[in-house]
């Protein structure tokens, strides 16, 4: 959920690498969704507009608790957390080793905690 | 530091106190990684990570939720998905992918990705082919 679709595409393709799947108007908001670069036929990210009261006031518990909305797998999170810092992005979590994987978390800047994930 | 961040510590110390054993599990990993394609077989692994093996299968499925067979059958069918859609024959990709049987192979790989290599392969050409229409307009 974001509270700005046109912020959070310019993030998710411009800062982040995603590319935009499908952008379909829906009156005052859109369907608006990103992929991998990777995988452009995968999975795809529904940026979906803050549109609920009780929605923000979960997502906001969930931002201020530095919980993560979603997670994304990556093969280096050092790396990905080095691009990322240098594209002014800011960390709540620098990367951390948890077991056999490594976790960093970031804000998307669209009300979100986003978590990146390397299986070691 | 936010909570999240303090549980995820608090749940790193609780699970994977020993520091050792998360090293010797990763290099584990790694071998099958690097090894999938050869006959590797489990004691191999066990060794790689100086553990016994039936404590290296309990721990490799604590670390990773599945055991290390599950995770070499896994690595061999994602390369074998590569080959595939690369064109080269299925008994080809089979035993390039470290599988020393068609039969086996096929059924693991509709366990796994719900279709044969066969019909895999027919919707890779398929996708390439329409990519290759619209990149030519």
């Amino acid at each position: 959920m974001v509270d700005n679709q046109e912020k959070a595409l310019k993030f998710y393709t411009g800062i982040l690498g995603f590319v935009k799947k499908t952008e379909v108007p829906l009156g005052e908001h859109k369907w608006l969704t990103v992929v991998s670069k990777e995988e452009q036929d995968g999975v795809q990210l529904l940026l979906e507009p803050m549109g609920f009261e009780p929605a923000r006031v979960f997502q906001k518990a969930l931002f201020e608790a530095g919980i993560p909305f979603t997670a994304f797998n990556v093969d280096d999170v050092d790396k990905e957390y080095e691009r990322l810092l240098k594209a002014g992005v800011v960390f709540s979590m620098k990367p951390t080793q948890m077991g056999p994987t490594k976790l960093t978390v970031f804000n998307d800047t669209c009300g979100n905690n986003i978590q990146l994930v390397q299986v070691l | 530091m936010t909570y999240y961040h303090d549980q995820v510590l608090k749940i790193s110390r609780r699970i994977y106190a020993k520091d050792d054993l998360t090293r010797q599990i990763i290099r584990a990993k790694h071998f099958i990684d690097k090894n999938y394609a050869d006959k590797i077989n489990l004691h191999q692994v066990a060794s790689e990570a100086c553990i016994s093996k039936f404590h290296f299968i309990r721990l490799f499925k604590l670390y990773y939720g599945i055991t290390p067979n599950q995770y070499l059958g896994s690595v061999r069918i994602q390369r074998a998905k590569e080959y595939l859609a690369d064109n080269l024959a299925v008994a080809d990709v089979c035993f390039a992918v470290g599988f020393d049987s068609i039969p086996y192979f096929t059924t693991l790989f509709k366990k796994m990705t719900g279709t044969t290599p066969a019909l895999f392969q027919k919707k890779a050409r398929a996708k390439k082919a329409i990519y290759r229409k619209n990149l030519l307009g």
